[in-house]
């Protein structure tokens, strides 16, 4: 057995690089994103085994199940990299172990971070300005996606410094820093409730020669957006108690949609 | 712009949202407003492109967080109503209610893409024991191409067909149908912000709703300013509970230090 060569700066970069613009690519049901990190290793993993039958046998560990938010991937094969350039393929089973096991801590805070807080605190603000037609928005949160690319670059070289060790010191302060950020997720959820759930009746009570809006005369009188508060407080409900899919959900309001349209119940929101 | 060029233009566009939004977001993502702005510069009308994907991103809100469960494809929403609301001067109402199920379709797609790639991966792990090596990383960029099909196929079809149809669909649909839509348009966000209370500690933070809720509704505070106080408020918990998790940690006994071979 041929003692594992390491790499140079530029291939290590190569190497993060491949993950960073494909991982989650070639996506499949059976090992998930396997197929990226197998491409993403392929080039280094070559350099570090120069004899075939290691090569075949590290590469096989890579076509293993995997999936994990992209960007704390980054992490991960940042923290295998190093551990295979230092052991090569003795490093085997603890290359696996250590996918397997920070697989889904990770993902958790991965997937809340990226994929639910940032678009939600962006997404609100930038749709905000999109509907009255301002870009600026939009061009701001693409120049984060722009600037993320260093985010990712770091997290690698996190990875390949830090190792296993990262995950035990920092996951405390990791889990704090989400739950920190999800209060003001909320704070921002909060304001979408009352600014971007539009629930309108323009029906009216006529007694006499009185007429009162049930709108502005009765809804609007006990809570500004009452309405909106309802729908959002019976969809939280559908959810979760009822385990309702979001597509289900989807229909069943267009469909109250159509119908509170053609009785009269439900109005078109007027502009203020 | 010439059709043909424009028509070129869109397509790429859903191909580079496939291979941006499968990697993880690298420019655009997926996301409403930043793919509606560039479809809206492509079209020659950001104004239109900007007012449909602001309300397509609105509706959008923490159902594209959760990978699994069938969500329609926003992205992919926005690209046809902006097309649809540009070219056939659709409202937008009706150009987002043409553009979500189309979404929803393309759900399906999704599936069998990453069925066939099931074959690609197999495929690649074959050649690796063959030692094709250079053919195995091949077969991996035969699988990022099928990806990008489940965007391209949709919207090429959609430039084909959509403008016809969407013509003679504003032709024959009645007042209250329109109208039942855009009262839907208005009410569809709420699927969103009901995905994102399921999704984040909401029993824990409750006061953090109600406080942005009573900002918003009662004091008619812009949404940037609310989301600066929100992350006043974050920076303060975090400081807090980090201060006190290293007491916690200086107080009982510490062996973080041993750790394994793989420290450095």
């Amino acid at each position: 057995m041929s003692e594992p060569r390491k790499l140079t700066e530029k291939e290590k970069k190569a190497m993060y690089r491949r993950w960073i613009f494909t991982a989650g690519l070639g996506y499949n049901y059976e090992t998930q994103q396997a197929p990226s990190v197998a491409f993403s290793m392929a080039k280094a993993l070559r350099k570090i085994y120069p004899n075939d039958d290691d090569y075949i046998k590290a590469m096989d560990n890579h076509y293993k199940y995997f999936n994990i938010t992209p960007q704390m991937g980054n992490v991960i094969l940042g923290a295998t990299l190093a551990m295979e350039e230092k052991d090569g393929i003795k490093a085997y089973d603890a290359v696996q172990n250590l996918k397997t096991s920070l697989m889904g801590p990770l993902s958790g805070v991965g997937d809340s971070v990226f994929w639910i807080l940032f678009p939600t605190i962006m997404g609100s603000i930038a749709g905000y300005m999109a509907l009255q037609g301002n870009p600026i928005g939009a061009i701001i949160w693409i120049a984060m996606y722009v600037a993320l690319y260093f985010v990712k670059m770091w997290l690698f070289k996190l990875g390949y410094t830090s190792g296993v060790r990262l995950i035990t010191t920092l996951g405390e302060r990791i889990n704090i820093f989400t739950d920190a950020v999800s209060a003001m997720g909320l704070m921002v959820v909060g304001t979408l409730i009352a600014t971007v759930v539009k629930v309108y009746t323009p029906l009216t009570f006529i007694t006499g020669k009185v007429k009162l809006s049930v709108q502005t005369g009765i809804f609007d009188k006990i809570m500004p957006g009452l309405l909106p508060v309802g729908l959002a407080i019976l969809v939280y409900w559908l959810l979760g108690k009822k385990s309702w899919s979001p597509s289900k959900i989807i229909l069943l309001i267009i469909v109250i949609s159509l119908a509170g349209a053609a009785t009269g119940i439900l109005g078109i929101t007027p502009t203020k | 712009m010439p059709i043909v060029l424009q028509n070129i233009l869109i397509i790429l566009l859903a191909a580079e949202m496939a291979w941006d939004t499968g990697s993880g977001g690298q420019i655009f993502n997926n996301w409403p407003v930043t793919i509606g702005l560039v479809m809206g510069i492509i079209m020659g009308d950001t104004q239109t492109a900007l007012i449909v994907a602001g309300t397509l991103q609105l509706m959008s809100l923490g159902v594209a967080g959760i990978g699994g469960s069938s969500v329609p494809e926003y992205g992919l929403a926005t690209i046809v109503s902006v097309y649809l609301a540009i070219s056939t001067g659709a409202n937008t109402g009706t150009a987002v209610a043409v553009g979500l199920p189309v979404g929803m379709l393309t759900l399906q797609l999704d599936v069998i893409v990453k069925f066939i790639n099931n074959f690609f991966a197999h495929l690649s792990q074959r050649y690796l024991h063959e030692k094709k090596f250079e053919k195995m990383q091949w077969s991996f960029i035969a699988s990022v191409l099928v990806w990008t099909l489940k965007y391209v196929i949709p919207v090429a079809v959609v430039i084909t067909f959509g403008p016809s149809i969407v013509k003679v669909i504003l032709k024959v649909i009645p007042q209250w149908f329109t109208d039942g839509l855009t009262i839907a348009g208005g009410m569809l966000p709420v699927v969103g912000v009901g995905m994102l209370m399921r999704f984040m500690p909401t029993k824990k933070y409750l006061t953090f709703l109600i406080v942005g809720f009573v900002f918003s509704a009662y004091l008619q505070l812009p949404i940037l300013g609310i989301a600066l106080l929100g992350a006043a408020a974050a920076y303060f918990l975090y400081q807090t509970r980090v201060k006190n998790l290293s007491q916690v940690q200086t107080a009982g006994t510490s062996n973080t230090n041993q750790g394994d071979d793989y420290d450095e």
